[in-house]
């Protein structure tokens, strides 16, 4: 086997290079002994992290203590008392919506899952979906309207502010609404739209303006440059053989990003005689990134000219004809300057694929990218085919940050006295430039609807409690026009109401209920014969079928292309260097623009790529950390047009040379408990002109460091040494390419020789179901959303940054992400691990008390109950993916949030240790129904939760006796392996080997595994 | 002590060993003593619960309703053949029946409370399970176990009180030899039934012909 550096695996700088302090972290199993943290303000965190606050009611007797069983007095038809039961609804993150079925046990939401009726889910989410639960019963949630004044704040109710409304609001009316303001969320709610038709009725002289930090106005107006009007561009991977991305995180930052995942993965499995091929140009490392068959690291400030080059390529040399008048667009391209020796085989890709191809350009980039690849996409063919437009229901509204800046105007002229803000936190994410707090004191009526006493609440003369998507009635449109409603799965716990709500009371007056507002939206869409049939149906499924909006076909608009790409290109990519870095502003993988902040699971939930935790950080390629001086953890002073902010660094293998990635969304203030003061507020450094990226950074060191917790280093397989650890990376994570696939199918069977295989002790031989997992590296993306699934799943605790840091966190998957190459052209590759359910488990030989044993089906299962924290089992375990409760992390958790406990798995308490179940109370439920029926479990029908949620279907979990079951025909797959398996302890999950298909053109430059 | 430890080889107790001597000495006495008072313990059905009788809000009989005027189990505890939870019945339960019977009696005055004001009756839980415990009923009285299996014979109580100890090591009893308990499903809610034949025979036939092989897996309760 060939041993070179650039084929083993690493999975940090650290470890590539071998620094001491790692080794020492290897050292132990678990890195640091149990102890309560120190020192005052981490111990204080910590127990606040705890939920400190409340206690539980303190019953003692001999006798456990006296439940009470409480019936209904006159119980619901159809509601069974401890069965679980599905709502359909919907969520909205800045007007994109996911669509939901939200497992409801005993009226209580606990689980979010994907509506499999929506053809935009398919049963799959992301993980801000899949952590909706645990912010519904956060306790930190608004429970009650404030009224500010001065400095002090009055707790209020629904009925003052209503009292306040009736007079403020009834002149506003009569004057027509002189001096009103509305700054409100991004939406696609019809009814909302209908209540904003209302506005302009009842206050003709109210302004209108819609803020969202994220946006995807770039793509606007590169589509109305080359179209004359707005439509949104969505794709069909699944049609498509070469997909080129230029700064585009399909499979994650884009309104279709979950179906994107599953064509994309769907057409690229060889099992079906299908394979595409993908090309990111990118600056840091995304998702989609992550599943490139090629990435070429570029400054976001070059990828245009990037993609000059190209279209220069492909116009001048390979003869692709543009449609219609394009004169003068020669004289564009020409700016483009010399291409790097990749684009040419990029081209004849393309040229090769005409109608079967797809240019994409994310939403970073500046419009006439846009506009370039749209007519890229014409000539090539694309359009209609693989990339396809559909009409925007608000495609008239002004750029967010165009709108802040009028409103800033108004406000600045004094012509705004009432301002009324819907959702949204604009003090903390508005424009750097516009001072947001100065803003608001300028106006003397402010009201903050929200569902936290957020940064801009405590700016706001009134704060009132916004109702959480689980409490409320709504309705959305998906990126493709089609209709969901938004349906509450229980009663608002505080007073919230909804933003329509809101509005219908300001509009007319009086207060009017969501359902009545969103039926009186519905019925105009639902047939008027039976149409209380058809709104139950509609309830009950989630969508209503033929809602989609027909796809369009614009005419390109010639002149508009050509000045605008002669504009674009005009002006140069800037001279990036020592002293005029890039710095480019993204969505926090995690906290999404911040509003997820006091989100628990999402806060410990390691970035997809950095693996940090709870915090943010300037990230800067090897290389160019390198130069600068500045070392991983390091504390920077960022400059950028003479804004400064001081920010840890983290070097990440991959990034573009003198670029630094900062993530949005954190340094929150008021946030709540566990949102407060994580990680760096990069808003301050972010301008309404630089919402994407700028250069002029300049970074300067402090001579401080700042400790940052990364989970990319824990429970590392292999401590044994360097050489060991190179040998065995291939064994553990498998690639190959599709052309060595082609030659020999077997390939995985010959890359990994096992010893002569002898078991320790007596196998056992399973009748009945044997259940196992499949997990497709060739599909996996590392999106994440499987872990929070199981976290919400399987009450898995949240621990915070310091255990985080001591290697304790308790996630029952850990997504291990390995590098492999030279470090700022590294390649990445994923791999979920879990339990793998070995039959002949070391972790069950070694537990003195019997906690952990087999079971007829083959599960390696916990014990709780007898569990006495030995610790030997993690030991032992070869995977290491046991988990121990080094505290009581679930005691003390204040009430509300206990709701979010699923009933049906124990909590576990201090000194436990626990793992992945493969959803055991899943597989029970499931076996106890089929058998109430009388028949057998059918395939499929039991779904982890991990897999459940999976958006590229790359878990498939089934009974491996059963050898029609897609699971057998999966582990039987020529790409099928076991990690490990030279210690014969026979994992019952088995991993797909991955398979990437370079262009055989750029083969040499960036290689897989030759063959040995 | 110097001289002590320089003087000799043996080992010596300290001086203030004397002073604990008694203590040591009582607490070897006190060692069988202890020792059967655990046992004493361990071995009474007080432990396990069995006989707890908790007074209830209403004064509900089950040897009336169940067992002078026979109404089914199920008519009360729907969810028994659905769900984990047999579940209590809903106010409006009882109501369907006393909205014409009894209207007037003491004994159903919470009764007619609850049902006006919408309020629940909180009844008191009698089979309490540790909460790391996962029983479902529908799996086992659509396999044919009697409800009399486990709770009794309910249509002779008055007041309910717990017939069995529903300690693991009973559980699995029944887990490892379910033909000494099994019945025909349609049996499942008849209290005092008793088999025609052999019981063995008839609970070895019921299970080779509904495939019954209760599994004894952690997981089995425990998740």
């Amino acid at each position: 086997m060939n041993k070179s550096p650039d084929q083993a695996y690493w999975r940090s700088l650290e470890e590539l290079g071998d620094k001491p302090e790692f080794r020492q972290f290897l050292e132990g199993e678990f890195p640091a002994e149990a102890a309560v943290p120190t020192d005052a303000v981490s111990r204080r965190r910590f127990l606040q992290l705890m939920g400190a606050s409340v206690a539980m009611a303190g019953v003692v007797g001999c006798r456990w203590p006296e439940e009470k069983i409480v019936p209904f007095t006159s119980r619901p038809e159809g509601v069974d008392p401890g069965i679980p039961r599905g709502f359909a609804t919907a969520m909205e993150l800045a007007g994109e919506m996911r669509p939901l079925v939200v497992t409801s046990y005993d009226g209580r939401p606990i689980k979010v899952e994907g509506n499999a009726d929506h053809p935009l889910s398919l049963g799959a989410t992301d993980h801000f979906a899949q952590a909706l639960v645990l912010e519904l019963f956060d306790p930190d949630r608004s429970r009650h309207a404030v009224e500010r004044h001065g400095g002090t704040e009055h707790k209020r109710s629904w009925n003052d502010f209503e009292t306040y409304a009736a007079e403020h609001f009834g002149a506003l009316r009569a004057s027509g609404g002189t001096g009103l303001a509305f700054l409100v969320e991004r939406s696609s709610s019809p009814t909302r739209a209908a209540m904003q038709d209302r506005v302009r009725e009842v206050f003709p002289q109210a302004g209108w303006f819609e803020w969202e930090p994220l946006t995807r106005d770039n793509e606007r107006s590169g589509a109305a440059q080359a179209f004359g009007h707005a439509v949104a561009t969505n794709y069909r991977l699944g049609e498509a053989k070469v997909v080129a991305c230029f700064d585009a995180d399909l499979f994650q930052d884009h309104p279709t990003a979950l179906r994107n995942a599953r064509e994309y993965t769907a057409a690229r499995r060889v099992e079906d005689g299908r394979m595409n091929r993908l090309y990111v140009v990118e600056a840091g490392y995304s998702i989609t990134g992550g599943m490139a068959d090629h990435r070429f690291p570029t400054a976001s400030s070059a990828i245009g000219t990037t993609l000059l080059q190209l279209a220069a390529e492909l116009t001048t040399k390979q003869g692709l004809d543009l449609p219609g008048d394009f004169g003068g667009m020669k004289e564009a391209l020409g700016h483009a300057g010399h291409a790097p020796a990749w684009i040419p085989a990029l081209a004849r890709d393309l040229m090769h694929h005409r109608g079967a191809s797809v240019i994409a350009v994310g939403s970073r980039q500046p419009d006439w990218v846009h506009t370039l690849a749209h007519l890229l996409n014409r000539a090539l063919g694309n359009t209609g085919r693989t990339v396809v437009h559909v009409d925007l229901s608000d495609r008239n509204r002004p750029h967010h940050a165009a709108a802040m800046g009028f409103l800033a105007d108004s406000v600045g002229r004094g012509s705004v006295n009432t301002l009324v803000v819907l959702g949204g936190n604009p003090v903390f994410d508005g424009p750097a430039d516009t001072d947001m707090a100065g803003l608001f004191a300028k106006i003397e009526h402010t009201i903050h609807l929200s569902d936290f006493v957020n940064e801009t609440s405590k700016a706001c003369a009134w704060h009132l409690p916004r109702a959480h998507t689980l409490e409320s009635w709504s309705d959305v449109r998906d990126a493709e026009g089609r209709y969901s409603v938004v349906q509450p799965l229980i009663r608002p716990l505080y007073e919230g109401r909804t933003p329509i709500e809101l509005l219908a009371l300001l509009l007319e007056g009086s207060p009017a209920a969501g359902h009545v507002l969103v039926r009186s939206t519905a019925d105009g869409m639902l047939p008027v014969l039976d149409r209380e049939t058809a709104w139950l149906k509609l309830l009950q499924s989630g969508v209503l079928t033929g809602s989609e909006s027909v796809e369009v076909v614009p005419t390109l608009e010639g002149r508009g292309i050509v000045a605008g790409v002669r504009r674009g290109a005009a002006a140069h990519a800037p001279e990036l260097g020592e002293n005029n870095l890039e710095i480019i502003f993204q969505r926090d993988p995690s906290l999404y623009d911040g509003r997820f902040a006091n989100n628990g699971w999402l806060q410990e939930l390691p970035d997809f790529m950095t693996k940090l935790t709870w915090d943010n950080a300037a990230i800067l390629g090897y290389a160019t950390a390198e130069a600068l001086g500045v070392k991983h953890g390091d504390l920077l002073t960022l400059d950028v047009g003479g804004r400064t902010l001081e920010m840890a660094a983290f070097v990440q293998p991959g990034q573009a040379p003198w670029t630094c990635v900062v993530q949005l969304g954190h340094g929150r203030t008021a946030a709540g408990r566990v949102g407060d003061g994580t990680g760096f507020d990069t808003y301050t450094l972010r301008t309404a002109a630089t919402l994407d990226f700028s250069d002029g950074l300049k970074i300067g060191r402090t001579g401080r460091s700042y400790p940052l917790s990364t989970t990319q280093d824990h429970f590392a397989i292999d401590a044994t040494g360097r050489n060991e650890r190179e040998q065995r990376s291939h064994t553990l994570i498998l690639e190959g390419t599709y052309e060595e696939y082609k030659q020999d199918p077997n390939f995985v069977e010959h890359r990994h020789h096992l010893p002569p295989l002898r078991s320790l002790w007596e196998e056992r031989t399973y009748e009945g179901h044997a259940w196992g997992m499949t997990i497709d590296l060739n599909s996996c993306n590392g999106c994440n959303a499987c872990v929070v699934a199981c976290q919400a799943e399987n009450n898995i605790p949240v621990v915070g940054k310091d255990q985080v840091g001591r290697g304790r966190e308790m996630s029952w998957i850990r997504l291990d992400r390995y590098f492999q190459g030279e470090p700022d052209e590294a390649k990445v590759a994923q791999q979920p691990v879990a339990c793998v359910h070995c039959e002949m488990a070391p972790c069950e030989q070694v537990c003195p008390v019997g906690a952990t044993m087999h079971s007829a089906e083959g599960l390696n299962e916990m014990a709780y109950n007898r569990c006495v924290g030995t610790r030997y089992c993690a030991n032992n375990c070869p995977y290491k993916v046991r988990r121990f409760n080094f505290f009581n992390f679930n005691k003390d958790i204040p009430d509300v949030q206990q709701m979010v406990y699923n009933p049906e798995v124990t909590i576990r308490a201090r000194g436990v240790m626990e793992k992945c179940t493969y959803c055991v109370q899943r597989i029970e439920s499931v076996k106890i129904e089929a058998k109430n029926e009388g028949r057998e479990v059918r395939d499929g029908e039991i779904k982890t939760a991990c897999q459940q949620t999976c958006p590229t279907d790359a878990i498939v979990f089934g009974d491996l006796n059963d050898e029609t079951s897609k699971v057998a025909e999966l582990t039987a797959n020529e790409r099928s392996y076991h990690m490990l398996a030279e210690l014969n302890i026979k994992p019952r999950t088995s991993y797909l080997a991955r398979l990437r298909n370079p262009n055989p053109e750029l083969a040499e430059s960036s290689d897989g595994h030759p063959a040995h | 002590m110097d001289h002590d430890k320089q003087g000799r080889d043996s080992f010596e107790f300290p001086k203030w060993a004397n002073a604990i001597r008694l203590p040591v000495a009582l607490m070897a006495a006190g060692a069988p003593v202890y020792i059967l008072g655990m046992l004493y313990l361990l071995f009474d059905p007080g432990t396990t619960s069995v006989g707890y009788q908790p007074e209830q809000p209403v004064s509900y009989s089950h040897r009336l309703h169940a067992g002078e005027l026979g109404i089914d189990c199920r008519y009360c505890h729907t969810g028994v053949e659905k769900g984990a939870a047999a579940t209590l019945p809903p106010t409006q339960t009882c109501m369907n029946c006393h909205a014409t019977i009894k209207t007037e009696s003491d004994r159903l005055t919470l009764v007619r409370e609850s049902y006006q004001t919408g309020l629940p009756i909180e009844w008191v839980r009698i089979h309490d399970l540790p909460d790391f415990v996962y029983f479902n009923h529908s799996a086992h009285v659509t396999r044919g176990i009697g409800c009399e299996s486990c709770h009794g014979r309910i249509d002779q109580m008055e007041v309910v009180s717990q017939a069995e100890g529903l300690n693991m090591g009973w559980c699995l009893g029944c887990h490892r030899d379910p033909e000494a308990h099994l019945r025909p499903v349609d049996e499942a809610t008849t209290m005092g039934w008793t088999p025609g034949l052999d019981q063995r025979e008839l609970g070895a036939q019921l299970r080779e012909a509904r495939n019954i092989n209760p599994p004894t897996d952690c997981s089995t309760c425990h998740r």
